[in-house]
């Protein structure tokens, strides 16, 4: 009895340690309690104890796993700070594209890190880098996670409907599958953004969602092939449930999980490759700085040692791949119900 | 496994065939197309623009011109008779039996638009120094991934553990672009001016690679070539192999520590076997298995790692090719390499599969 009761009755914001601290007391060990004899009537009489439930749905218990992950907390941390930089500051100090500075102010390989310019000045149009990377962090960061979500949804309905139908379709979606994932990704969004991009922050998002869904339509194809065949789905269907109310209220939630994880991947993904497409000149146009194309110029300008205006903006690019790295571990831990917290 | 090698070969040609059709529909919808640079050139009238497109097929459907690119459609006719080759055979059928002489099914990538060079001499001359540049960054990733990865499980959660942890989730988030900019102007830039910052050979000193005079000069002084290209080599080399021994040295951590938990390990310990014996034949040959479809599956970033390691660096690859390709809209070449590299990271998974059954005599094909 003890054994069953003793998660139940934790507090939220407790330790395992203090989980069994809190517990013992409440189901009346001997304790001081003012209804100790009660409790030991109704223990006498085989009755249920009168114990503090608090139910906690899977979110929650996710989130009591989560935050036992020190990275994983640290990662959250700091992609919030990120957003938060990334929504706000382009608000305060927006980048201007047409402001160019007076030829007398130019210092041809730009200026390093000082008081006034924290980031040091790009060579060439004396850009703030640090103005860039706050701009840059806005469209990064939309286009790591819009891409992210499109891609993801793209990805999910493709992979329930062959899970779910099988058969031909089921084939036919697959064996696509197989043809865009035996060409080396990075190719094929080069070659899209170049021929469709235009520069454009929104096509960008889409040709990147375009090629982010193959894993996850293979992900969720599997787990629907799975969770088709359990009981739940066995009752609802002979309780003559419907196909969509099957697929979206009995399967889908249950399939959540390892999709939210492998979402967290493809946002780091992304991030990256949209770094890469920039940084080659085939992203996103200049007038909407971005970590990659930042980049794009200042290989010029190394041999003239220049090397903080390619420094901070890569250096932000791996902050933030490392923070989405840490969180989708944490994630994982945190929703997989094999591990408990 | 003949057999298996068979079926998977032919397995592999729908691939290969899905995949001429996808780049081809992603070029289909592209609006501008080749002559999109000469947009902004005030020589070059609307007329010229239309003459340039006639004389590269450019101005008919894109469906007759993936046709022709394939070698089904002999480009010399018109009408329904455009299956049927100039000796009156099916165009599509081999050469020697009267079929066509283009399109790939004959062997034949076509002409560059941007150079007017055929697309098999630029890709032959561009592929050397891929291979020797992705060949050993993959032989120099494997070892030190190996040692790593092995090194870290036997000597778990001591400082070099650790720190090989943490420059494993650095390097994975590390862009590869990143790290080839940070150095070159590490070695290569005013303060240490060690390495040179791009380039493959030394161009006071020798001819531009892959020449016929740049082969003369190899053969004179063998040495001096091979010490200029190693000079070149190191810092691109440096940058696929940190970005790509991340992951891997993970993978093999990883594998090592489960296959040092099993039972054989125990036993093998309690007959008395020595430490070294017990790691090195016994978990880690276990432990590489898993690694080898890795390894087969991961080189196609390799490929995509050398695009961008090759820009930065000047270096005369597929990389450098494929980027030209990809800014010029330069459709024979762009659909060669992609092909080229569609059939390598195929290959490569195959060979993965082979490598697999031999590591491994358990499986049976």
């Amino acid at each position: 009895m003890t054994q069953e009761a003793k998660p139940l009755s934790t507090p939220t914001g407790s330790s395992p340690i203090d989980v069994e601290a809190d517990a013992i007391p409440a189901i009346g060990m001997g304790v001081a309690q003012p209804d100790e004899a009660a409790a030991l009537r109704r223990e006498e009489a085989g009755a249920d104890y009168e114990v503090a439930l608090e139910s906690l749905n899977q979110w929650q218990l996710a989130w009591r796993k989560f935050r036992h992950h020190r990275l994983a907390l640290m990662g959250l941390g700091i992609l919030g700070a990120l957003i938060a930089v990334a929504i706000v500051g382009p608000i305060l100090w927006p980048f201007d594209f047409n402001s160019i500075p007076k030829p007398d102010q130019i210092v041809y390989q730009g200026r390093p890190p000082s008081l006034a310019h924290p980031f040091g000045e790009t060579g060439g149009l004396q850009r703030d880098v640090l103005n860039l990377v706050i701009n840059g962090a806005r469209t990064s960061l939309f286009i790591g996670f819009s891409s992210m979500m499109l891609g993801v949804l793209i990805g999910t309905i493709v992979g329930s409907i062959a899970g779910f139908l099988g058969g031909v379709l089921d084939n036919v979606l697959m064996r696509t599958v197989d043809v865009f994932l035996s060409i080396p990704l990075l190719f094929l969004i080069l070659v899209a953004s170049r021929v469709f991009g235009n520069g454009n922050v929104l096509l960008i998002v889409v040709i990147f969602a375009f090629f982010s869904w193959m894993g996850i339509s293979r992900l969720v194809r599997s787990l629907f092939l799975s969770i088709r065949e359990r009981e739940f789905v066995e009752a609802a269907r002979a309780v003559g449930v419907r196909d969509r109310r099957i697929i979206f209220r009995h399967i889908l939630p249950n399939a959540i999980s390892p999709i939210v994880v492998s979402a967290s991947l493809i946002v780091a993904a992304n991030i990256i490759a949209e770094a890469f497409v920039s940084f080659l000149g085939f992203g996103v146009n200049p007038i909407y700085p971005t970590w990659g194309n930042i980049l794009s110029n200042a290989l010029t300008f190394i041999p003239l040692g220049n090397w903080w205006w390619p420094f901070f903006p890569g250096l932000m690019i791996i902050l933030t791949v490392l923070a989405v790295n840490f969180v989708g571990d944490g994630l994982r831990d945190a929703l997989d119900p094999r591990t408990r917290a | 496994m003949g057999k298996y090698i068979v079926r998977r070969v032919i397995q592999a040609i729908p691939v290969l065939f899905g995949i001429t059709i996808v780049v081809y529909a992603i070029l289909l919808a592209a609006p501008g197309g080749p002559t999109a640079r000469f947009a902004n050139n005030p020589r070059v009238t609307e007329a010229d623009r239309e003459k340039f497109k006639k004389a590269w097929g450019l101005d008919q459907p894109v469906p007759v011109q993936y046709c022709r690119w394939m070698g089904i459609c002999n480009p010399n006719n018109e009408g329904l008779a455009v299956f049927i080759s100039d000796q009156g055979v099916p165009n599509f059928l081999p050469t020697a039996i009267g079929g066509g002489t283009n399109g790939i099914l004959h062997g034949d990538f076509g002409i560059s638009i941007s150079t007017g060079q055929s697309v098999s001499s630029m890709i032959a001359r561009a592929a050397l120094p891929t291979a020797i540049l992705a060949g050993t960054a993959l032989v120099i990733w494997l070892i030190l991934a190996t040692l790593i990865g092995s090194f870290s499980a036997i000597k778990r959660y001591s400082f070099f553990d650790q720190a090989s942890t943490v420059f494993a989730y650095v390097g994975y988030a590390m862009p590869t672009f990143w790290l080839g900019i940070m150095l070159i102007f590490i070695f290569s830039g005013p303060g240490l001016n060690i390495l040179p910052a791009g380039g493959m050979t030394e161009t006071r000193l020798s001819p531009p690679f892959g020449t016929e005079a740049y082969w003369a000069y190899f053969a004179a002084n063998p040495f001096q070539a091979i010490a200029d290209i190693g000079r070149h080599l190191l810092l691109p080399v440096i940058t696929l192999v940190v970005v790509n021994i991340a992951g891997d040295s993970r993978f093999i951590r990883a594998s090592m520590l489960e296959s040092l938990s099993q039972d054989y390990v125990r036993t093998a310990k309690a007959k008395g076997l020595r430490n070294r014996v017990v790691w090195f034949k016994h978990a880690f040959r276990n432990a590489m298995l898993p690694f080898v479809t890795n390894v087969g599956l991961e080189i196609p970033f390799l490929f995509a790692g050398a695009i961008v390691t090759e820009t930065i660096f000047s270096w005369p690859g597929m990389g450098r090719l494929t980027i030209d390709a990809t800014r010029d809209y330069d459709y024979p070449l762009l659909m060669g390499v992609l092909l080229i590299t569609a059939i390598l990271v195929v290959f490569a998974n195959l060979l993965a599969d082979i490598a697999y059954a031999v590591v491994d005599p358990r499986i049976k094909y």
